[in-house]
């Protein structure tokens, strides 16, 4: 008989799985280390807006800021927003998800009727005037954003409750008498477990564009380095199209948005994947 | 059906009713006082006492509350602060122009997006898979000002062949030559929030066709003796939609007021510049007209799209 094989050892051999994996990891590492060698910026210095050099590895900005290290402090800005987001609508949205897909009644009526509501309201335009209410620090981006994001994973965490409660093995778990804490816990959202973990990599993805467009919009922490800020910095100074072309200044800090979220989305997938036995063909 | 429709409309109004009541306090919340922001030093006493008067800014929270609700109720959203005329016709001024952009979003993710998804799930581990994937993996994962800011770069700053914000040069043209400048300043916009929207249509589109194409009921059709392109096209590709048009339908709503970044990048007068000039000018009836204004967009896409959703997938019993 054939050994089943485990979760690790699909996962190791997924290649987009693994370039996400390590990009995750490289994003941490940098986000964790960099800061304790490289000081923060601050000030203004003479060198402005000058080009890549070996002084200057990704140039400087208009107050000669050297923009790497903008960067290194900025990456521990997204992933602190990140992790404290996904964990917060984790908190809310799992067992949200789970008891409005399994729950019969006015339970199922009202969780349904909250994620209904939330899901309604337009998030970014209400996250732009709660952080204009808040003030802005860096917590207060990442509780707004965790708050705001529950319902989509409550959400998918209902819709697959929904489809695993009429599979046949639940009814026999339910006939065997086993609790429904138990069910949901050990049956249901075992189950569900891909389409779950993906979209918490997901709400980490998208925390970090919504962050950065919060700090992009002027509604960021202006204390603290965020690649939002930088542009935002570098689209005040016409930077896009002004001539000659400082493109280090907002090209870099761009990419690294992209590929931060190209990296979460790329681990998720394969986590997905790797999880659902249907994908490990 | 029926009864379906009903206790949907309900929950529409009763969804419609908290937003505003929520967005009501949450903007009274804001930190500046109204009163300062409305009444410069200059005016007379009794200009400033009728212009508290007529906002009813001395009044408690609850009483400009059942008073917001009353006029809400007449269809009158108040008076802007920072325009100096009703709600409803600010709005209406820049309605069309979120809808224009809109309406050219939707025609690029239709055209463009699900027959991507198609030809992805289609091809599924082959090389046109892999590239299709790729690019709606960072599509995706895009960041709205990056890919505006590249556009800009390319298009108006390279090239010179788009300009960098607005919807027309003013004066404005007549005719023919000014629908062409509206349509050279819809461009870039439209592309720009088009990108997420169209890789998540061809993601969905991709992911629940190579699901359908697992299901029993496809290989029962193949064994019917129907031609692939048969069941492809008649057995496959309704199911296959249902997430593509749950997830499209979502975001028309959401678009409307979640074009803000674009928008105040391209200046385009839409209501999500609207959304973003109010905050900055503590407009309170204006963020509560187009919070409304969004409130109900949203409602109104997500009951068609789970009509649309019902009549697709039969399994899904509607009224139940």
């Amino acid at each position: 008989m054939k050994k089943r094989k485990g979760f690790l050892y699909y996962f190791v051999r997924n290649k987009n799985g693994m370039i996400g994996f390590a990009g995750v990891l490289l994003i941490v590492v940098i986000g964790m280390a960099g800061t304790l060698v490289i000081p923060k910026p601050e000030g203004y210095t003479n060198d402005i807006l000058m080009a890549p050099s070996a002084l200057h590895w990704l140039g400087t900005d208009n107050l000669g800021l050297d923009i790497f290290a903008e960067l290194v402090w900025g990456a521990q800005t997204s992933l602190y927003v990140s992790i404290l987001a996904m964990l917060i609508a984790g908190v809310i949205g799992i067992p949200l998800g789970l008891v409005c897909g399994y729950a019969n009644g006015w339970v199922r009526e009202c969780i349904d009727g909250m994620i209904d509501i939330f899901m309604t309201l337009p998030m970014l335009p209400l996250m732009i005037i709660v952080a204009a209410i808040m003030g802005t620090s860096i917590t207060n981006v990442a509780l707004i954003l965790g708050v705001f994001s529950w319902p989509q994973l409550a959400r998918v965490t209902k819709n697959s409750t929904l489809k695993i409660r009429e599979m046949q093995y639940i009814e026999a778990a339910t006939c065997l008498g086993i609790p429904p804490g138990r069910i949901l816990y050990r049956h249901v959202l075992i189950n569900a477990s891909g389409p779950v973990l993906v979209n918490m990599t997901l709400v980490m993805a998208s925390a970090v564009l919504t962050e950065a467009s919060l700090s992009f919009l002027g509604l960021g922490d202006p204390t603290t380095w965020s690649w939002g800020t930088i542009l935002k910095q570098a689209w005040s100074q016409n930077a896009v199209i002004s001539s000659p072309n400082p493109w280090w200044w907002w090209l870099i800090p761009s990419l690294c948005i992209v590929v931060y979220v190209v990296c979460f989305n790329l681990f998720g997938t394969a986590l997905n994947d790797c999880l659902n036995p249907k994908g490990r063909e | 059906m029926l009864r379906f429709l009903l206790r949907r409309l309900g929950r529409g109004v009763l969804t419609i009713f908290v937003s505003v009541t929520l967005v009501f306090f949450i903007v009274r919340a804001m930190p500046s006082d109204p009163v300062a922001l409305m009444i410069s030093p200059q005016m007379t006493e009794e200009a400033q006492q009728a212009l508290i008067q007529a906002y009813g800014l001395d009044k408690p929270i609850s009483v400009q509350y059942i008073l917001y609700m009353k006029e809400l109720l007449h269809g009158n959203l108040g008076t802007s602060f920072a325009k100096r005329i009703p709600v409803t016709e600010y709005l209406a001024q820049k309605l069309p122009w979120t809808l224009l952009l809109l309406a050219a979003v939707m025609v690029i993710v239709i055209l463009i997006g699900i027959p991507t998804g198609l030809l992805a799930a289609a091809h599924k581990g082959r090389l046109a898979d892999r590239v299709i994937s790729v690019i709606v993996t960072m599509g995706i994962s895009v960041f709205i000002p990056f890919m505006a800011f590249l556009l800009l770069f390319i298009f108006s700053f390279r090239l010179g062949v788009s300009p960098t914000g607005g919807a027309y040069t003013p004066p404005k043209a007549q005719g023919m030559a000014y629908y062409l400048d509206v349509a050279r300043h819809l461009v870039l916009p439209a592309v720009t929030l088009s990108i997420t929207n169209l890789a998540n249509a061809v993601l969905y589109t991709r992911n629940s066709m190579i699901d359908v194409l697992r299901e029993d009921y496809i290989r029962t059709a193949y064994s019917k003796g129907n031609s692939r392109g048969r069941v492809l096209r008649v057995h496959a590709l309704k199911n296959a939609l249902i997430p593509t048009v749950t997830v499209i339908g979502m975001q028309i709503g959401f678009m409307v007021g979640g074009a803000t970044v674009t928008e105040t990048i391209f200046s385009w007068p839409g209501v999500g510049r609207l959304v973003y000039d109010s905050v900055n000018a503590l407009d309170y009836p204006s963020l509560q007209g187009a919070f409304l204004l969004m409130a109900v967009a949203i409602v109104v896409m997500s009951f068609l799209t789970d009509i649309v959703v019902a009549w697709l997938d039969p399994r899904i019993k509607l009224g139940e």
